[in-house]
């Protein structure tokens, strides 16, 4: 064989193993694609059942993979109605690029309802508009982008920042000495909680910040951030934390190192809330919000009133959950995975409510 | 020959891929599809084509998503009534990035560092500076010109121009005394540097020249996205260094083309947006993904090892 035939042969190997993959996706995106129940489901009169896609930055979370499981969930709820038709996970693995390509890619597919869990708050902005502008329903949730002309559904960040700072000076009785654990820097949802919480600490001025840590949403990262920024000022009396995992991270650090437990201020992430409850008894004390996965449900809701022509506020604030000492027994699920976000489902009436306001 | 064969087996990839993307996308060939389509993959074109220059050095570069949000965020910062306006904004930008790029060449030239230590260093050094320049994701980029490069302008695909301007740059480059002093640096520096090439001259000129083109990409996605976002770039740093070694750029130093990394960045892009239409689950998409570049690359190593045997 000489070496050009078999250079041919590896060649024409490789493009038949493409082709085959190409030509499976094809087969499968053409059933995917042809929704059998929507056709049988929906009746003449009714609106024409929905196109829906979901375009996320990062999907492996598991707040994300929970939100995932409570909107397929309402999906099925309304495929049975004959109100949705079909449904799409577009997941953009934090490329940002590749999820304005998701949804791009979405228009051209014609899609009714496009709803987006944004990885940028200002990136995706011309992409989105031009998704209204084809006359499609684009819902944005959870991570918010700026632009006026989408339905955003969110809780308000600075309000979370807020709230907690609130409490913590409280409990220091206005003076102290914190540590501050935020999210990465440079992402909106981080900044946006700092600023509130900056807000509160500004009026009290004996409560000194004396380190401002910024780690990724995640406990292992922010263990370490803890760690070293506590060994520097272990004199804290407290501890802004606007993270579940970072609050987590930094509870586990004082009962690791068997130091006096300070009160941190948390999320509904299940190990801070098991944490939490089990130190109770010892005086430790918390409070914690969330950022509920039902807003992905709200969005969804409101995306198929507006496709059906009922009016729906742009902006839908959802008010933050407030978990306390006292109402902490409600929300802990000790049998339950600490990466897990136990929080109580939104009443349909509270939904309603939300949208028609 | 050989590199023939290679553009060639791209470009039979390529054209099998735009077959199976007109079925799904009749409309592929229409001007409005090319627009939006070039609009979105200039990023990573010009990423790819400065990751090239680097990687033909023999070099690699792990700073390039960072400098590119760093030419992001100089250019949507600059007031947009200063005096010279967009213009002055993108030359700005250019000249931070083209600096950013000449410091690393300066550290691998001079002070003997690897580039990926080099280059590693400079992602952390300039992610921090450019989250100083811009704290969070805003600025202002004029939004006509938005319009302009997203939509069109008079039935033109600014982007698809400005990718073939600035691959027309990098011929004329090619062509010049320093574009043969590359190849030859990156291929034996030894050699080229005993035939009276200053090699450390030429490392800080393609590394200042991939700066160069980071840049560009970095103010294209900023028109693009209309707007800066401090954390965006990362994910072009592992993607130009994918889209180069599929476009046929050698680790090693002087062997590559910049038509192969166009064909390249076209497939992965492409490629991306046809698992998209396919509408299978996000995660097989990334095994896909994986799989096909394994592939791609594996079977070109091998073509490559069969030749040379």
């Amino acid at each position: 064989m000489t070496r050009m035939t078999r250079r041919a042969l590896i060649a024409s190997a490789a493009l038949g193993a493409l082709l085959a993959t190409a030509a499976c996706n094809v087969d499968q995106g053409n059933t995917t694609a042809s929704p059998a129940g929507a056709t049988g489901g929906a009746s003449s009169a009714a609106p024409k059942a929905l196109k829906v896609g979901w375009s996320t930055i990062y999907l492996a979370p598991s707040w994300m993979q929970q939100t995932l499981q409570m909107l397929e969930e309402d999906v099925a709820k309304l495929k049975a109605e004959g109100k949705v038709a079909s449904y799409e996970t577009f997941n953009a693995n934090g490329d940002t690029s590749q999820q304005i390509a998701q949804i791009q890619a979405m228009i051209t597919q014609k899609y009714d309802v496009i709803l987006v869990d944004a990885g940028s708050s200002t990136a995706l902005n011309p992409v989105m508009e031009k998704a209204v502008a084809a006359g499609i329903v684009v819902v944005n949730f959870d991570s918010l982008v700026t632009s006026e002309k989408v339905i955003r559904v969110g809780t308000d960040q600075v309000e979370w920042g807020r709230l907690t700072a609130q409490w913590l000076a409280d409990k220091l009785g206005g003076k102290g000495e914190i540590i501050a654990m935020n999210g990465p820097a440079g992402v909106s949802v981080s900044e946006e909680r700092w600023k509130g919480a900056e807000e509160i600490f500004k009026k009290y001025p004996d409560i000194k910040i004396a380190a401002n840590v910024h780690s990724e949403y995640n406990l292992a990262p922010a263990a370490q951030a803890f760690a070293s920024a506590y060994s520097a000022h272990p004199t804290i009396t407290g501890v802004f934390s606007q993270g579940g995992a970072l609050s987590a991270a930094a509870l586990q650090t004082l009962v690791k190192q068997d130091k006096k437990l300070v009160p941190i201020t948390g999320e509904n992430y299940n190990g801070f809330l098991k944490l939490w409850a089990d130190k109770r008894k010892e005086g430790f004390s918390s409070i914690a919000t969330a950022q509920p996965n039902y807003l992905a449900v709200i969005a969804l809701r409101a995306a198929v009133a507006k496709s059906a022509g009922t009016a729906v506020p742009s902006t839908i604030t959802v008010p933050l959950p407030e978990i306390t000492d006292e109402n902490l027994d409600q929300f802990v699920k000790p049998d339950q995975p600490d990466d897990s976000y136990p929080i109580q489902p939104i009443p349909q009436s509270e939904i309603d409510k939300l949208l028609g306001a | 020959m050989r590199n023939r064969l290679d553009l060639l087996g791209l470009c039979a990839l390529l054209a099998m891929v735009l077959v199976v993307y007109q079925r799904l996308d009749p409309t592929l060939l229409h001007p409005s599809t090319i627009t939006i389509l070039s609009a979105q993959f200039l990023p990573l074109i010009l990423a790819a084509a400065g990751q090239t220059i680097v990687m033909l050095t023999g070099g690699i570069d792990l700073s390039l998503g960072a400098v590119l949000s760093l030419g992001m965020a100089v250019f949507v910062i600059y007031p947009p009534d200063a005096p010279g306006g967009v213009v002055a904004a993108m030359a700005l930008a250019l000249a931070v990035t083209v600096l950013a790029g000449a410091a690393n060449g300066v550290l691998v030239a001079y002070a003997g560092l690897p580039p990926i230590i080099v280059t590693l260093a400079a992602s952390f050094l300039w992610g921090g500076v450019t989250l100083i320049v811009l704290p969070q994701p805003g600025g202002h980029v004029p939004e006509g010109l938005v319009r302009a490069y997203n939509l069109g302008w008079h039935g033109l695909a600014l982007p698809a121009i400005a990718i073939g301007v600035a691959l027309g740059l990098w011929k004329l480059v090619k062509t010049t005394h320093f574009g043969l002093a590359l190849y030859a640096a990156g291929g034996n520096e030894h050699g080229a540097y005993a035939n009276g090439i200053d090699t450390r001259r030429v490392k800080i000129y393609a590394y200042g020249l991939a700066g160069l083109f980071t840049g560009l990409a970095g103010i294209g996605l900023a028109i693009q996205t209309g707007s800066g976002d401090p954390t965006i770039g990362v994910p072009y740093t592992l993607n130009s260094i994918a889209v180069a070694v599929l476009g046929g750029i050698s680790f090693f130093g002087g062997v590559g083309q910049m038509r192969g990394t166009l064909l390249g960045a076209l497939l992965l892009g492409l490629l991306t947006n046809l698992l998209l239409f396919t509408g299978i689950s996000t995660f097989y998409q990334m095994i896909l993904q994986g799989v096909v570049l394994i592939v791609a690359v594996a079977v070109k190593t091998l073509a490559t090892r069969k030749a040379v045997a």
